[in-house]
């Protein structure tokens, strides 16, 4: 079983910086501390909010913890216009936003059952999520 | 205006029954805006030798940063499986980055000491590590030498 990971991060010659950014790197998903790949996932989910509330992604508690687990998650937020955003926490804190269109990709330590993933919603106007797991 | 565009892949022949093929790309623009992002820490590649947690993008001190649309990437650069980084935001552990792994993720740094972001190698024999911030961040280092 194998899950592949690969980001590529480009801006032109004289764009961001005078020399041309292309980045670009693959990774395959795994447990901690070995080559075997992850076997779990959410399945990749929408969720569409109506409320300016924080809503609860991934409940720490639904998960298995401990500090040698590997999780990885992405987010995506689907809209268009903007200045629509999601606030991402982790628990009780600020990760940071992601606007119309963009998305994240990162680890997740859920050590004690208390990292709940958060999202909060910049508006109570419609906003659409995407957002997966991958776990061991 | 700064063109900077990220694209991330997910692909899986064997998860599920069915395969998984998942790739969106995005233009990074600042806080609630079309305009791009416009300021870079640059691409850092560094060797660490100890199991020491140290700070990748600096906050500087006594002030805040309004600015909420900052992206951060990292990554392991290791090719031993059992060697990982611990990333931390404030006091929070986000999670851990084993060899080859990368993440990229939104940051709000915010004040000094807040919601900095911290790495820890797990091991002092040698990691290599790899990270670079794009933001528009006014108080990130480098500082004026006046403050």
């Amino acid at each position: 079983m194998a899950i592949t990971a690969g980001i590529t991060l480009t801006s032109a010659a004289g764009d961001l910086v005078t020399d041309a950014l292309v980045l670009s790197t693959s990774t395959n998903l795994t447990k901690a501390g070995s080559a075997t790949a992850l076997s779990q996932t959410s399945g990749l989910a929408r969720k569409t909010t109506t409320s300016a509330s924080q809503y609860i992604l991934f409940d720490a508690d639904d998960y298995p913890s401990g500090p040698a687990k590997a999780g990885k998650i992405y987010l995506k937020n689907t809209e268009t216009s903007a200045a629509l955003f999601f606030t991402i926490s982790i628990d009780t804190k600020t990760i940071g936003r992601i606007y119309a269109g963009d998305f994240a990709f990162l680890p997740w330590s859920n050590v004690d059952g208390t990292n709940d993933i958060k999202i909060t919603p910049s508006t109570s106007a419609s906003h659409t999520l995407e957002y997966m797991l991958f776990y061991e | 205006m700064a063109t900077t565009t990220a694209s991330l892949t997910l692909t899986s022949t064997d998860l599920f029954d069915d395969s998984l093929s998942l790739s969106n790309t995005s233009t990074l623009h600042k806080a609630g805006t079309t305009i791009g992002l416009d300021q870079t820490t640059g691409l850092t590649k560094t060797y660490v030798t100890a199991t020491t947690q140290f700070d990748p993008f600096p906050v500087v001190k006594g002030t805040t940063n309004a600015g909420e649309n900052g992206r951060v990437y990292i990554a392991n650069l290791s090719e031993d499986e059992t060697e990982y980084i611990i990333v931390t935001i404030g006091d929070l552990v986000i999670g851990r980055l084993y060899a080859g792994d990368f993440m990229w993720m939104p940051w709000s740094p915010k004040a000094q000491h807040v919601n900095d972001i911290e790495i820890t190698p797990s091991v002092a024999t040698g990691m290599w590590v790899e990270f670079m911030a794009i933001h528009n961040f006014a108080n990130i280092y480098p500082d004026s030498d006046d403050s």
